[in-house]
């Protein structure tokens, strides 16, 4: 079935589908319409689930935790602001491995208050352990939340699914909605290996000495390290039954491509439309979009980087002090390139607090990273500003 | 024995996830805390403000859970006329009801009459003995008709006498039929009837039956009422217009149409005045109540207040009548109709001057800054004199018992019996209530007082037999230990398991109103003569079965545990479960550790924090 829906019903299409027990949520622009729609979901009977409100985004990723220690299903979304008072419950969700699914709608922090997009809010969260997938359309905004599932479930971490404000948040697409059969078939209830039973009581995240703490985030990391392998197999699955798959990074003409741009949420579908039209004009540009932020994909990106001249991020974040945290992470992975195969990296800071990034600022970006290829007088900066006034 | 296989879980020497790998069952949480919370069930504040002593709460309880007939059966342990009361009581209990303070007090009185009403006739009570001892209880009035039911429940033979014709006293002849249906009343005096109660009409004691003839009674309870009424000075010109409230309600409800003229004045401020002018409205005329007192001074229930003003009521507050303005018969009057009074077999010519206005003074409220002081109604304002239009005054002042039918050697204050707070009075054996005595003069508090000597000639006959009785602890009996009381309790055999039950009235603020949503009264439905009625159909209509249902969901069943379940859901130990009989919880104190979330969750106060058993 398809139908005509705004990114945040596409998130609660997929919690519904998902057969979510528990959701618990606080209202919070640009995310409200999500636990909306779930609500009225659950109210009417078609989502039997528990809909819990709550006084804080504090509160409901606590009760997330809870849920999903008991074994059940647990949703919650949020923004900003909300996602930065979640912090130390990341942290406990992440630490103890509940694969609990959030969806973030990217909204740029506060001061200035704003309700608009960048990812600096679900940057900031990183390193809390939380697989982070970023979405390009409102149709992988439903696919992955499904997905977001089965990942979690796997390898016992929690996953937010990111998706751009008002971008997609609020602007409606075509979105194929999966038959609940079908996705019942792909995504079977829960099965918790450890969890919260009143008649066999164990303590969850009781003190740790440091003759095992380094131990258990040693089980973490390596929780993590199968995430890119079980995304794959999960992909598959979901590309048999329903036709689509997305990747931890997607390469997009980038056949002998001489710079390569790396982008992640909707700037990526304007960067396809700007190489597009250089690739008609015979220009050897190509795209690699990162959909996968953590665990991060430094095999995948070698892969699929190595031998290009050079590669220029879009971010739409900064870490102040430093750079675009894309371009931060992906010249990390880079290094690791014998010298000869290892890109030029060129940053780029667009669209913060929502700012357009059009074709025009695209081609900017693609400008500068030539002229910047060229030179070899002085090196670029790594954080160069684009579509700032003067 | 640890398991010796190797558990593929632990990798690095560690489980994947941050769990214990022993079960955390023997650490003893409970040895944590220096307080605790009991489980408690407290007592509600309108059983406590019940004249009667019902348990309203339970009632309430079992009406949320469709179980009418049970509730009825809890209602009618301590109350034989639930249809009475549910039409004429001032439910002093939806006075004290919490939920007051939250939106609006349940409407407990049309439950009430709900119950009474129920169309299934209620079982009567098997006693749990057969006692030999007779019981004559005089008069059958609430105090006596509440007297004579509980001692028949308790196995006691009972004779009941009435000097009317028919059982009831001042309800039945008190009480006009738009409040009080004679049906209904006729049922419920059945009801005390089918419990083995002997009722004998017509028996006046100190006229055909004598004082002596009551001694070969084991126990004799006197609850013969009020009749006799105050004199006000001006009512010395004993003119014929000016009559009494009591006789005239008596007269019409004997069937008479009352006699009453025109224009009637009514001088009185309690639920009798007001049936007086109500009922003068039905019979087609005017009808003016006067008071000496402010609206606020009036006892007459304020929801009768309201009707009676729709109905055409007039008042005139804070004036006393001074005089009587009379005219010389014929003279005003055509000769003609003089003449044809004559020979009216009906009414007696006119001897006297004839009626036709009352003298008042306005009054002031007495609030003793110039050291006036007055009973209610205060002080006459200077040159403030004015005449009403009357034919008819009714006086209806509260009635002072009646006592010169009764022994001499009774000890009394004026008119008034005194006894003990089991009715009993100076000579052993011989019990009193109502408004023999100083009890307040309301229909409940008489059934309160004819259930209380019921308790107190029990224990006396039972203690006359050398039988083992009870301590008789009133504040025991007493709901919250100065409420009423429950002769459940002193049966001691209430159908409901009770949690660790304390005799004291929960607060306020011991309940948690979030649990809780706004949801106003449903108010009895009314309708006045004139709605296409006979004038003397009854005026309140009460609530529809399922109504009444929805009314009692809307308690909150303060103090008294409903099996919720939330202090379980919040309990962070997981300390409490529910109890192995099925009612209620139990407490592991070996894990509670006193954090006390089931005391501020619970939303009816059943969980009491405490240092005790420590």
């Amino acid at each position: 079935m398809k139908k005509v829906m705004i990114g945040n019903h596409a998130v609660s299409w997929g919690v519904k589908l998902a057969r979510t027990q528990v959701i618990a949520a606080y209202p919070i622009t640009p995310q409200t319409q999500v636990v909306e729609e779930l609500s009225e979901m659950c109210a009417s009977g078609e989502l039997k689930a528990r809909f819990i409100k709550v006084e804080s985004e504090h509160s409901a990723m606590a009760a997330c935790i809870g849920a999903s220690a008991t074994g059940a299903r647990a949703f919650t979304a949020t923004s900003a602001q909300g996602l930065a008072l979640m912090h130390e419950l990341l942290h406990w969700a992440g630490g103890g491995r509940l694969p609990i699914v959030m969806a973030d709608i990217n909204r740029a922090m506060a001061p200035g208050w704003t309700v608009w997009t960048d990812q600096n809010d679900s940057l900031s969260q990183r390193d809390t352990g939380w697989i982070q997938l970023y979405c390009e359309t409102n149709q992988e905004v439903l696919d992955s939340t499904i997905m977001a599932f089965k990942l979690a479930e796997a390898v016992d971490l929690p996953v937010m699914v990111v998706l751009d404000a008002f971008f997609l948040s609020h602007t409606s697409e075509p979105v194929d909605i999966p038959d609940q059969a079908d996705v019942d078939a792909f995504l079977p209830p829960r099965h918790a290996r450890y969890k919260l039973d009143v008649n066999e009581p164990h303590a969850f995240g009781a003190l740790t000495t440091p003759a095992v703490y380094m131990e258990m985030r040693l089980r973490q990391q390596e929780a993590m390290d199968t995430v890119p392998a079980t995304l794959v197999k999960v992909e598959a699955e979901f590309e048999a039954r329903f036709g689509r798959r997305y990747g931890a990074i997607e390469s997009y003409r980038t056949e002998g491509a001489e710079l390569v741009l790396v982008t992640s949420g909707t700037i990526t579908s304007t960067t396809r439309y700007v190489i597009n039209e250089l690739r008609e004009d015979g220009e050897k540009v190509g795209l690699v979009k990162v959909k996968m932020f953590r665990p991060f994909p430094g095999a995948e990106l070698r892969a699929a980087l190595a031998g290009v001249p050079d590669v220029a991020v879009l971010d739409r974040n900064i870490s102040p002090g430093h750079s675009g945290i894309f371009a931060e992470e992906l010249r990390a992975a880079l290094y690791a390139l014998p010298a000869a195969k290892r890109p030029r990296v060129h940053g780029y800071i667009v669209g913060l607090g929502g700012r357009d990034v059009t074709p025009v600022t695209i081609r900017d970006c693609i400008q500068r990273a030539r002229d910047a290829a060229k030179s070899v007088t002085e090196p670029e900066r790594e954080d160069v500003w684009v579509g700032v006034k003067s | 024995m640890p398991d010796p296989r190797p558990n593929p879980d632990i990798v690095h020497g560690v489980p994947p996830i941050s769990v214990s790998n022993t079960s955390t069952i023997g650490n003893r949480t409970g040895s944590w805390k220096n307080i605790q919370p009991i489980y408690q069930d407290k007592v509600a504040p309108c059983n406590a403000a019940c004249p009667v002593g019902i348990d309203i709460e339970t009632a309430m309880d079992l009406l949320r859970q469709d179980q009418v007939e049970a509730a009825r059966e809890v209602w009618l342990r301590e109350n034989p006329l639930p249809g009475v009361c549910g039409r004429v009581c001032d439910h002093t209990c939806q006075g004290a009801c919490s939920r007051a303070r939250f939106d609006e007090a349940v409407n407990i009185r049309a439950v009430e009459r709900m119950l009474g009403d129920l169309e299934t006739p209620a079982r009567p009570m098997a006693p749990a003995r057969t006692r030999s001892e007779q019981v004559a209880v005089v008069g059958s009035g609430p105090a006596g008709l509440a007297c004579a039911y509980h001692l028949a429940r308790l196995g006691f033979p009972v004779t009941l006498f009435e000097a009317d014709p028919e059982p009831g006293g001042w309800l039945r002849y008190g009480i006009p039929e738009y409040r009080l249906p004679r049906a209904v009343l006729s049922r419920e005096i059945e009801r005390v009837r089918n419990e083995g109660v002997t009722i004998r009409c017509g028996v006046r004691i100190g006229v055909n039956l004598g004082w002596k003839d009551l001694e070969r009674f084991e126990a004799v309870f006197l609850g013969s009422g009020a009749r006799a009424r105050e004199s006000f000075e001006w009512q010395q010109q004993d003119h014929p217009d000016v009559r009494s409230a009591d006789d005239f309600l008596h007269g019409l409800r004997s069937g008479e149409r009352g006699g009453i003229g025109e224009r009637v004045i009514v001088a009185g401020g309690g639920d009798t005045a007001i049936d007086c002018a109500r009922s003068a409205r039905r019979l087609g005329a005017e009808a003016t109540v006067l008071f000496s007192g402010t609206p606020e001074e009036m006892s007459a229930e304020p929801g009768v207040l309201d009707d009676a003003v729709r109905e055409g009521v007039k008042f005139e507050y804070l004036a006393r009548i001074v005089g009587l303005q009379t005219a010389p018969h014929p003279v005003d009057e055509p000769a003609i109709d003089a003449i044809r009074g004559m020979f009216d077999a009906g009414e007696a010519a006119h001897p006297h001057p004839r009626l036709v206005g009352v003298a008042c003074v306005r009054l002031r409220p007495a609030d003793g800054a110039d050291g006036a002081v007055g009973a209610r109604g205060g002080v006459s304002v200077p040159g403030s004199a004015f005449v009403l239009a009357a034919d008819t005054v009714l006086v209806a002042p509260g009635p002072d018992a009646s006592a010169d039918t009764l022994p001499p050697d009774l000890h009394r204050r004026g008119y008034v019996l005194k006894t003990d707070e089991f009715g009993q009075t100076s000579r052993a054996g011989v019990f009193a209530g109502g408004d023999l005595t100083s009890e307040p003069r309301t229909v409940a508090h008489a059934l309160g007082s004819g259930k209380r000597a019921a308790i107190g000639i029990d224990r006396y006959l039972r203690g006359k037999a050398k039988e083992t009785v009870p301590a008789l602890d009133a504040t025991a009996l007493r709901y919250g230990g100065t409420g009423s009381m429950s002769i459940t309790r002193w049966r001691g055999d209430d159908p409901v398991k009770r949690a660790g039950e304390i005799n004291r009235v929960v607060k306020f603020e011991e309940l948690n109103m979030a649990y809780f949503t706004n949801a106003p009264s449903l108010p009895d439905r009314r309708r006045a003569p004139g709605d296409g009625a006979a004038p003397f159909d009854e005026a309140d209509l009460g609530l529809a079965p399922d109504e009444a249902l929805a009314e009692a969901r809307r308690c909150f069943n303060c103090g008294v545990c409903n099996s919720c379940e939330l202090c379980m859901i919040y309990c962070p130990d997981v300390a409490i479960k529910p109890h192995s009989s099925g009612h209620g919880f139990s407490l592991s104190y070996k894990h509670c550790k006193g954090c006390g979330l089931c005391v501020v969750e619970c939303p009816r106060g059943a969980m009491t924090m405490t240092r005790e058993g420590l």
